[in-house]
């Protein structure tokens, strides 16, 4: 299933009228039974392994509470559950045998990491252990997160997720809530299918696009990614949204950032600070000296890179090394708009990794930069990169149109959240009546999966 | 009341959106006009008077070969070919239901080239027969049989969500025929006038398997069942094509069918010569479909077998019919006369 699909569509549809059709108090209950069975028709394999980590995090939780070795339970629960995932992230990687096919089962990544923050909450005494099953079943298998995230802590949606009153069906978040999809949707159709054609020529002869076609490259899939990564997120917070979910935000106009630990402040914001509260603090953080935070941040960010898949460990050495010369820099002042365009170049330089199949392309693709300067040939073959004049104009009116609205957003929801309904309904509708004639979707449109699904 | 001025509003909007949708709906659907022509045979039986005594059912050895006109000139024998491109059986049988609900033939002429085909072929042939069908109960069956795996239903109930992308490549056609397309069949045949001889005649490939498909039984039975319900006369014919090659393992299935069934079975490669087909100038494409002098040759002597064994009016002596028909032969003999 992919979050742009007819079934998500379908699957969103069914899901609120069911939702709403349910007495308040059997409302997380329809939702739990749904997400099992939306689950267990994506494969039964996707269901065991969620149905193993919720029990055996569910039971640990418990047992820490009252205190019997809980350190043992801790260890024991977490490292199961984080060996599991290691398998799945590590097998595909090194295996060689076609017949041995293990299939990852959606959203291993966003649950584990759930679970285990869970734990380590009721191990700290954060918060109590969840005595009802079905609560704690429910932060866990929460079907649209489990496709992208935001990896959500127990505490902060626990109330959202389970609470019964004030859920009677509400205009205003259904409204919020298609708003949100209908722009999920738009970056997804409008932006990132159109950009991808031009990345797929571009990387599709590493040897005649190097130079300048490398840069354009490294700059769209900043674009790319943003607009993917987020657009998903938004498809899902959105959701959730018409359902009086609230989800935790995963972006805070992350290209704005004036360094590249600023970045990572902006940027899939759930897993920054999941590797901050369940990583780096334990490790020690900034409370043992220089060096060892120094160390830290490095084991901090190769575990991110190792996390996205073994191609990205350099791409997350980098940005931890990065990291380090902004902290050596301190709080020296700088221009903050070169300091954005610096940040964005560095950034998009650096995802490079995921831009190209191996490092060692990546690499070379960086290398251009410097050696190759092709950019008056570039500019004239801009149309030969696969899409023609009409979609070259769209795409750059879509991302105009996106770094209007993100830099204004406080401005616009303010003035949104004021505006009559004609105008509300006229936007939405607008939206979607772009999105059916101009997006890129149905036959002969290859709607790839969203880049974050695969982690 | 306020609540009802804002729903009023909604709704007012949301009428706005569906008329503005349809209408860019409307503009980017492919006319099948002057490109794609096959795309528009389906709806052309809509306008058609319903006074057709024979209906042709099939795929391009239908509308390719056999002329209406022809046979009415010749015998005074109203017909329709209501044949698309790569029909295949399921599509057969619905386009015969419906073509039920409009009049009740006293013959049904169907081509047995679409058993070779237990799956659906392609999403574009689909569509050449699919889109301009009219809604109704038949269409629903045919697009629900037909779709491939890429295929949805929802993007036939809404077909912006097939052809949005063509507004880009918009042209003159698509606004001149926004709202009324052209029609390109004389009572459904296709007219080609080219020459283009059979140089090779085909050789015999082995094939895997002869056998017709389970599905395509089912639907042939539903056919036949529908025609005997009906008191009407079910003809299944072969069209004398030489390409593709057509195997006596098909021929041997067929004819234990009609002998079961009590059906006639004309293989009309069999007897070419006594047609009078000339593979030298009778064909358009080496063989694979008949000219026009193909298919005067063939409907001329097919209106025989028909006038002769299925007690066929001759409507050329009636009034109201022979007006009509007086117009539509018209315009097939200036067709036949043009370049």
């Amino acid at each position: 299933m992919n979050l742009v699909s007819e079934s998500f569509i379908w699957f969103m549809i069914i899901t609120t009228i069911l939702y709403y059709l349910s007495p308040k108090k059997v409302k997380k209950y329809t939702l739990l039974m749904i997400s099992v069975i939306t689950l267990a028709c994506l494969g039964w394999e996707n269901l065991a392994y969620i149905l193993f980590s919720t029990i055996s995090t569910y039971l640990a939780g418990l047992c820490i509470e009252k205190g019997k070795n809980k350190k043992a339970i801790l260890i024991g629960t977490v490292g199961i559950n984080s060996i599991i995932l290691i398998i799945m992230k590590i097998v595909p990687y090194i295996n060689s045998k076609p017949e041995f096919n293990l299939i990852v089962p959606l959203g291993i990544s966003y649950y584990t990491f759930q679970v285990i923050s869970y734990l380590v909450d009721v191990y700290r005494e954060k918060y109590s252990a969840e005595r009802n099953f079905f609560h704690f079943a429910l932060y866990v298998m929460y079907f649209p997160y489990l496709f992208v995230g935001p990896i959500n802590r127990f505490d902060q949606i626990k109330q959202s997720l389970i609470k019964e009153e004030n859920k009677k069906f509400n205009i205003e978040s259904f409204y919020e809530g298609i708003l949100k999809i209908s722009m999920g949707f738009f970056k997804k159709l409008m932006v990132v299918s159109r950009i991808h054609v031009i990345i797929s020529t571009i990387t599709g002869d590493i040897t005649t696009y190097t130079g300048a076609y490398a840069l354009l490259a490294m700059i769209l899939y900043s674009i790319d990614i943003y607009a993917d990564f987020s657009g998903a997120i938004d498809i899902v917070v959105g959701f959730s949204k018409i359902l009086q979910i609230q989800l935790t935000a995963n972006f805070n106009l992350p290209y704005l950032a004036t360094s590249i630990n600023d970045f990572w402040h902006r940027w899939h914001m759930s897993l920054s600070r999941w590797f901050k509260d369940y990583i780096y603090i334990p490790l020690g953080g900034n409370r043992k000296g220089r060096v060892r935070e120094y160390i830290n941040i490095l084991i901090v960010f190769t575990v991110s890179g190792l996390w996205h898949g073994a191609n990205y460990i350099l791409w997350g050495i980098l940005h931890g090394i990065f990291t380090i010369f902004d902290r050596l820099r301190g709080d020296k002042k700088r221009n903050r708009p070169i300091s954005i365009v610096v940040t964005f170049l560095l950034v998009s330089i650096l995802w490079s990794f995921f831009i190209w199949p191996d490092t060692i392309t990546s690499l070379k693709m960086i290398g251009s930069l410097f050696t190759t300067f092709n950019y008056v040939d570039m500019f004239q073959n801009v149309l030969q990169l696969g899409i023609n004049l009409q979609n070259i104009i769209l795409l750059l009116g879509c991302i105009i149109l996106l770094v209007i609205i993100a830099l204004n957003k406080s401005y616009l929801e303010a003035k949104m959240q004021n505006a009559d309904i004609t105008v509300k309904c006229t936007i939405v509708f607008l939206l979607i009546s772009i999105i059916l004639i101009f997006g890129w979707y149905g036959i002969g449109f290859d709607i790839s999966q969203f880049i974050y699904n695969k982690f | 009341m306020k609540k009802g001025i804002k729903i009023l509003k909604v709704l007012v909007i949301v009428i706005l959106f569906i008329m503005l949708l349809s209408a860019v709906s409307r503009l980017v659907e492919p006319k099948y006009a002057t490109e794609l022509i096959e795309g528009h045979f389906i709806s052309e039986y809509y306008n058609e008077e319903k006074n057709h005594e024979v209906i042709f059912i099939g795929d391009c050895e239908m509308y390719s070969n056999i002329s209406p006109m022809e046979l009415y000139k010749t015998e005074g024998i109203t017909s329709f070919v209501r044949g698309t491109p790569q029909q295949l059986i399921w599509q057969s049988s619905a386009i015969l239901e419906e073509t039920l609900t409009y009049e009740k033939p006293k013959v049904v002429v169907l081509s047995v080239n679409c058993l070779k085909y237990d799956k659906p072929v392609s999403e574009a042939y689909n569509r050449l027969t699919i889109d301009k069908m009219k809604w109704s109960k038949q269409k629903v069956d045919i697009i629900l049989s037909s779709m491939t795996e890429e295929e949805s239903f929802l993007s036939y109930v809404f077909p912006l969500l097939r052809y949005h992308a063509r507004w880009e490549e918009l042209t003159q056609e698509d606004i001149k025929y926004l709202f009324d397309s052209k029609e390109n069949t004389y009572n459904g045949y296709l007219m080609e006038k080219d020459i283009r001889p059979v140089e090779n005649l085909p050789t015999k490939r082995e094939l895997s398997n002869y056998q017709f498909g389970d599905i395509c039984y089912t639907y042939l039975d539903k056919i036949t069942k529908l025609c005997k319900d009906n008191n009407i006369e079910l003809i299944l014919v072969k069209a004398p094509s030489v390409y593709p090659y057509w195997y006596e393992e098909y021929d041997k299935q067929i004819e234990n069918y009609v002998e079961k069934n009590g059906i006639r079975y004309i293989n009309f490669l069999d007897i070419i010569a006594e047609i009078g087909i000339d593979y030298s100038k009778d064909t358009y494409d080496s063989g694979m479909h008949l000219n026009l002098t193909g298919a005067r040759k063939l409907s001329v002597y097919f209106a025989k077998i028909l006038k002769n064994d299925y007690n066929l009016t001759d409507f050329r002596d009636i009034a109201n019919v022979s007006a009509i028909y007086k117009k539509k032969l018209e315009a097939y003999n200036k067709a036949v006369l043009e370049n």
